[in-house]
């Protein structure tokens, strides 16, 4: 094959507009690829990122706007016409069927007789031609993260793409697989002339990695430039549409480098007294230890990170700690006391709020009202031995929404009713209320815009200066940096390492979410 | 000689009640494996089962009988289908409507109504009829009896083989995957609640114009229970399940045929005896991740 | 410290009311609903008039039979009664998540263990109808409960479990009353055991208030109506109830909260399965039933108690006025039969008119969907994560 260094138009979108009743995800979007290039697709959630790729794979219709792919005019009303005109996605969740095999899953999507010998023979050369290895007879719920992302690729190089769609690929890499995923990227652009969109909300991956940028902001294109030619800072100042000069925003931007915090000047070395201990703590899932021996301190009044990537155990000890999955060996001790972990609501009882990963599965009740999610963890205080205190659970949640600034059409609407934001200061709201010792904060930033997001940074430093142990459980590298005082790395359900921020580095970070020691 | 006689006997009537259930259960599988539980398969054979007797009546024909059961379950399955899968009300709540709904109906119009008897004609296979003991249950049957011989390895293949088949086990299996893949998750579903209709519409039929000759109120009288029960016994496997109806039929022929015959054995217990299977079945399976992942589980965009 | 949060007879009215009005879709899914309504009657008089019938005099026979009179009333009434039971059972545990839909054999079983009891037990005076009705509550929350094992135990789907135990049921009834257990003259002449147990003695009758000509009720009414009224509040006022509730409408974070989200969602369908056993007491002590135990002594109750629950979309409170509605279509049914229209006519109407109840909500969420706008109202009913187990 030669190499390809024309820039070829490949793929042209003109005034791209998708809404969904009153909300405009996309606004009359422009955007160009060409061949030999990935192009990075930069912008916060919600900014039209996915809706674009959506109508860019045939998964919804646009309501206005043209595509040109090489040129021509296309109509993209079905995923099947976009994968003719060779445009594939690598997704990140809920793409592979786990009782299906590798080779049925690599199957799903094409049209025609179902052919095993053909498929698996295609699989094999994918594999070898970019150094993927898989195995096609294998059934995909006895694969490993890293293992699934392989399939995903080749699945969609399979299918020979032009161009390739990438949304969000490293969030359950490590470092290393990161470095491997971008190696492949590149020889599949520069050797054989395919483009690819690398979408991310990761600054440093876009500038590291990609060739030209687009910058999405509220559904509109914001900036567009060569990669080499801009900063960081200017990347972000695009994507949220005013100066980044805050230092916590850039941390939740993900932009490098990173700076220590004030928290963490203040002598991260004389650790408090402990308020959480996690000792021993294991958890087996099908006969698999999905965490393995965690040992945690968290003291009064510290912010305490437990980083790592997707899937590196990080979700289970949240589901853990919020008390819906019960361990396989291991203590929890709260404010010195052993928790008995077989009880329900004991952690709450004990003293320990938590803000869960997914707050609509289990952070909130979203079709009961305000007063009610905000209260539910303090009936015994707040109602009687039998009955409801209407009244008192009134007044509480009066309370505590004024305190955390919770925006609600009236305290008896449906939490359903509330912006992202301010659900979010829901859970928050309610578990710090009563007498919290420890929090735990599972990515309490996904999801949520560049303010709401100072607002939480705000709101646990606040939680630490009152005292409160707080465990900050986090993917993203920056948000760890800039919050906590010590910082504890998982990697494949295990505590790779701990140390104080002044001695961490993203490298020394990255070695250890590698599994290995720094 | 009279042991093989009644062996013959209980056999052969075994296997005339296996039929309307072998059909049923073929077209309740594919519902299944797409990942809809189906209860309204009832519906789908008391419906077809009054529409053939009609239809045969109306016409003369018993063939073209068949034909209106095929189409009254095909129907049925579009209703619950649309219902349940484009409207998403609860699919539990479409079966217990829809069966009480044909189940009142039917009743209804056979007390209304007067039905000439019609029947399809018997087809013997020469020489393979007259095998001792297995001759006659096997290769003496109603016509319409022999396209099971078809339809199960048809329904096998396009499950196990076919890109259709393919991709209603991924829907079945899950359905936020198969979209995301690009397959019309709800409209497979409907596909394969069409299916089930015919299948399920061709068992109630063949019970009516096959086997009776006429249509009684509630005639299937939970057959189509009996077939979900069969689904489940077989582990949603399809040589399983079928295995399952031969059993159910035969301990159904054996309740009939017992009494005749002067042993006493408890006929509710033979009765019951496909109901306890089943749970029996599920306690045994369920833990090993033999049902599809999603069945039972509606599916809307959006909802992660 | 109940008396602080109890408000004034207006406010108490406001809340009934609200709780009356209709869930998401608001005026537009009542104005479907009375279309619809309006349909499923004209689709029955249609029916009638393609079968030579005559939708007036049928609709006449349906009112003479029901609520014309005394004795219309006091048939209306006495069916009102078990339906409203197991409706009430079925709000409980469908509020806490679960779907049961096995009342009618909860009923049958119900029907089966205050059988034994009246027929077994010599108790003295009332004290055998007390002992028949918990007895009856009993054997239906234990039926159900063997439906919540299956759940915990093994993850066994509770719709399927409930419902195949239905038909289990019917054949342990079928076998119970053929035995010395319940039927002591067992073997008739034709050496063929009755289809029926004995009937239970006197006095374990319900006694009836009223005389003729006047409606006569007896206490079963008012039990139901106590149990319709003490549920809705329960759930609406009580920690319980909360818990319910939460568990309902998502268990993980009731898990987080505290709740036994196994043990809770297993009472709730032992608790409806209870409901619907006292009405298959009921069933057997009230003369609406047969005073005996049969195969066909549930009749359609269970399972028309539960299409109660879905017009009412689990709301203990509506059930009430929609439970009459059903008990006139079977008194009137009975009345109608009476004229030479089948019965099954009521069964059609009945059908129908639970679609013209269902639809509507879900129709304008769809429509809405179309139209492009986000979906607001939750999936309400009991559209239930069928494996709430994952949460476990």
């Amino acid at each position: 094959m030669t190499p390809t260094t024309s820039a070829a138009r490949i793929l042209e979108l003109r005034g791209i507009t998708k809404s969904y009743g009153s909300v405009t995800a996309c606004d009359a979007v422009d955007l160009t690829v060409d061949a030999g290039e990935i192009h990075g697709l930069l912008g916060e959630n919600g900014a039209g990122k996915s809706s674009l790729m959506k109508v860019l794979l045939g998964l919804i219709r646009r309501d206005a706007g043209t595509v040109l792919v090489r040129g021509e005019q296309v109509a993209l009303d079905s995923p099947q016409e976009a994968a003719e005109l060779g445009i594939g996605m690598v997704h990140q969740h809920f793409s592979l069927i786990s009782g299906l095999t590798v080779w049925e899953n690599v199957a799903l999507g094409d049209t025609g007789a179902v052919n095993k010998q053909a498929v698996c023979a295609e699989i094999a050369e994918v594999a070898a031609r970019y150094g993927l290895p898989v195995d096609p007879e294998a059934r995909v719920d006895a694969l490993a993260a890293g293992e699934r992302q392989r399939v995903e690729v080749v699945k969609c190089l399979r299918r020979n793409p032009q161009i390739l769609i990438l949304d969000e690929p490293t969030s359950v890499l490590t470092q290393a697989e990161s470095q491997e995923l971008f190696a492949v990227l590149g020889r599949v652009v520069q050797e054989e002339g395919r483009a690819v969109i690398l979408i991310s909300h990761k600054l440093a991956e876009i500038v590291q990695a990609t060739d030209r940028v687009t910058v999405l902001r509220k559904g509109s294109v914001a900036f567009r430039a060569v990669t080499a030619e801009t900063t960081a800072p200017e990347l972000a100042r695009q994507m949220v549409g005013r100066d980044v000069s805050l230092h916590d925003e850039a941390a939740a931007l993900g932009m490098l480098p990173v700076r220590k915090t004030r928290t963490a000047e203040r002598g991260a070395h004389d650790r408090q007294p402990p308020v959480l201990r996690l000792a021993g703590l294991t958890v087996e899932k099908g006969g698999v230890k999905v965490l393995e021996g965690v040992d945690l301190t968290v003291g009064a009044g510290e912010i305490c990170a437990l980083y790592g990537v997707e899937g590196s155990g990080q979700a289970v000890l949240g589901e853990v700690l919020a008390g819906l999955l019960a361990p396989t060996a291991g203590t929890v001790e709260v404010a010195g006391r052993r928790v008995d972990m077989s009880r329900p609501g004991a952690l709450g009882k004990a003293g320990l709020g938590i803000v869960p990963e997914d707050r609509h599965q289990s952070g909130v009740v979203l079709d009961m009202s305000v007063t009610e999610n905000l209260t539910m963890k303090s009936l015994d205080r707040l109602s009687g031995r039998f009955l409801l205190r209407r009244r008192a659970m009134h007044s509480e949640a009066r309370r505590l929404a004024d305190e955390f600034n919770i925006v609600a059409p009236s305290l008896d609407a449906p939490v359903r009713s509330l912006s992202g934001g301010n659900q979010q200061r829901v859970v928050l709201a309610r578990e710090l209320s009563g007498h919290t010792s420890v929090l735990v904060a599972a990515q309490p930033t996904h999801g949520l815009d560049v303010g709401a997001i100072e607002d939480m940074y705000a709101r646990l430093r606040q939680a630490a200066a009152d005292g409160v142990g707080v465990l900050l459980i986090s993917t993203e590298l920056e948000e760890v940096m800039a919050l906590a005082t010590w910082i504890a790395v998982i990697s494949s359900g295990r505590i790779t390492g701990a140390l104080p921020v002044s001695d961490a580095t993203p490298e020394r970070l990255g070695m250890l979410v590698g599994g290995e020691a720094a | 000689m009279s042991v093989l006689d009644s062996t013959t006997t209980i056999l052969a009537s075994g296997v005339r009640l296996t039929v309307p259930l072998a059909f049923a259960a073929c077209g309740e599988y594919i519902a299944e494996r797409a990942g809809t539980m189906n209860i309204s398969v009832e519906a789908m054979m008391l419906g077809a089962a009054f529409t053939s007797i009609a239809t045969a009546s109306a016409t003369g024909s018993a063939t073209v009988g068949l034909v209106a059961g095929v189409v009254t379950g095909l129907l049925l399955g579009f209703v619950h289908g649309n219902f349940s899968h484009r409207a998403q009300i609860n699919t539990f709540v479409v079966g217990l409507v829809l069966n009480a709904l044909v189940l009142g109906l039917t009743s209804y119009l056979i007390t209304t109504n007067e039905f000439v008897s019609h029947q399809v004609h018997m087809l013997s296979i020469p020489l393979l009829q007259d095998i001792p003991l297995i001759g006659k249950p096997l290769f003496s049957e109603r016509w319409p009896a022999f396209l099971l011989l078809a339809l199960i390895p048809l329904t096998w293949w396009l499950v196990e083989r076919s890109r259709w088949g393919l991709e209603l086990r991924a829907v079945g299996e899950n359905p936020q995957a198969a979209d995301v893949t690009g397959i019309k998750v709800n409209m497979r579903r409907r596909q394969a609640l069409l299916w089930c209709g015919a299948l399920a519409g061709l068992g109630g039929a063949y019970l009516a114009v096959g086997e009776v000759g006429s249509f009684n109120q509630n005639m299937t009288a939970g057959r189509g229970y009996i077939v979900i029960a069969a689904v489940i016994f077989g582990a949603w496997r399809l040589g399983r399940t079928m295995l399952g109806c031969l059993v159910f039929g035969l301990s159904d022929a054996m309740r009939l045929a017992l009494p005749a015959l002067g042993v006493t054995l408890n006929a509710q217990l033979l009765v019951a005896a496909p109901y306890l299977l089943a749970l029996l079945a599920m306690l045994l399976f369920t833990t090993q991740h033999r049902e599809p992942g999603a069945l039972g589980r509606p599916f809307e965009r959006g909802s992660t | 410290m109940s008396a602080a949060s109890l408000t004034s007879g207006d406010e108490i009215a406001r809340r009934f009311l609200a709780r009356l009005r209709p869930g998401p879709g608001g005026w537009i899914a009542t104005g479907l609903t009375v279309v619809l309504v309006a349909v499923a009657a004209g689709a029955s008089a249609l029916l009638l008039l393609l079968t030579g019938g005559s939708p007036s005099a049928s609709a006449a026979a349906i009112w003479t039979g029901s609520l014309a009179d005394a004795t219309g009333w006091t048939t209306t009434l006495l069916n009102a009664a078990p339906l409203l039971l197991v409706a009430v059972g079925a709000c409980i545990c469908a509020s806490a998540g679960t779907f049961n839909i096995g009342q009618e054999g909860q009923v049958l079983i119900g029907g089966l263990a205050g059988a034994w009891v009246g027929l077994r037990l010599a108790l003295p005076g009332p004290m055998l109808v007390v002992m028949v009705l918990i007895a009856a509550a009993v054997g239906g929350g234990a039926w159900a409960a063997l439906s919540a094992l299956m759940l915990r135990l093994r993850g066994v789907n509770v719709p399927v479990s409930t419902l195949l135990m239905t038909f289990l049921a019917i054949q342990l009834v079928t076998f119970a009353v053929s035995t010395p257990w319940l039927q002591e003259s067992a073997q008739g002449s034709s050496g063929i055991a009755d289809a029926a147990s004995n009937p239970l003695p006197a006095n374990a009758r319900l006694a009836g208030f009223g005389q003729y000509p006047s409606v006569q009720l007896n206490v079963g009414l008012f039990i139901a109506l106590v149990a319709a009224v003490g549920v809705a509040l329960v759930l609406s006022r009580s920690r319980w109830g909360f818990r319910v509730r939460m568990l309902g409408l998502n268990p993980l974070t009731a898990k987080h909260t505290g709740v036994r989200v196994a043990a809770l969602g297993g009472f709730t369908l032992a608790l409806s399965g209870a409901f619907a056993g006292l009405a298959g007491g009921l069933l057997l002590v009230s003369p609406v039933g047969t005073n005996r135990l049969q195969a066909g002594l549930s009749d359609n109750f269970g399972w028309d108690g539960l299409l109660v629950a879905l017009v009412a979309r689990n709301r203990p409170l509506v059930a009430i006025p929609v439970s009459l509605v059903f008990a006139v279509l079977r008194a009137g049914g009975d009345f109608l039969s009476a004229t030479g229209v089948p019965y099954y006519l009521v069964d059609v109407v009945k059908a129908l008119l639970v679609l013209a109840f269902v639809a509507p909500p879900v129709l304008i969420d769809l429509f809405s969907r179309r139209r492009g706008a986000t979906p607001q109202a939750a999936p309400d009913m009991s559209v239930v994560p069928t494996k709430v187990k994952a949460a476990a």
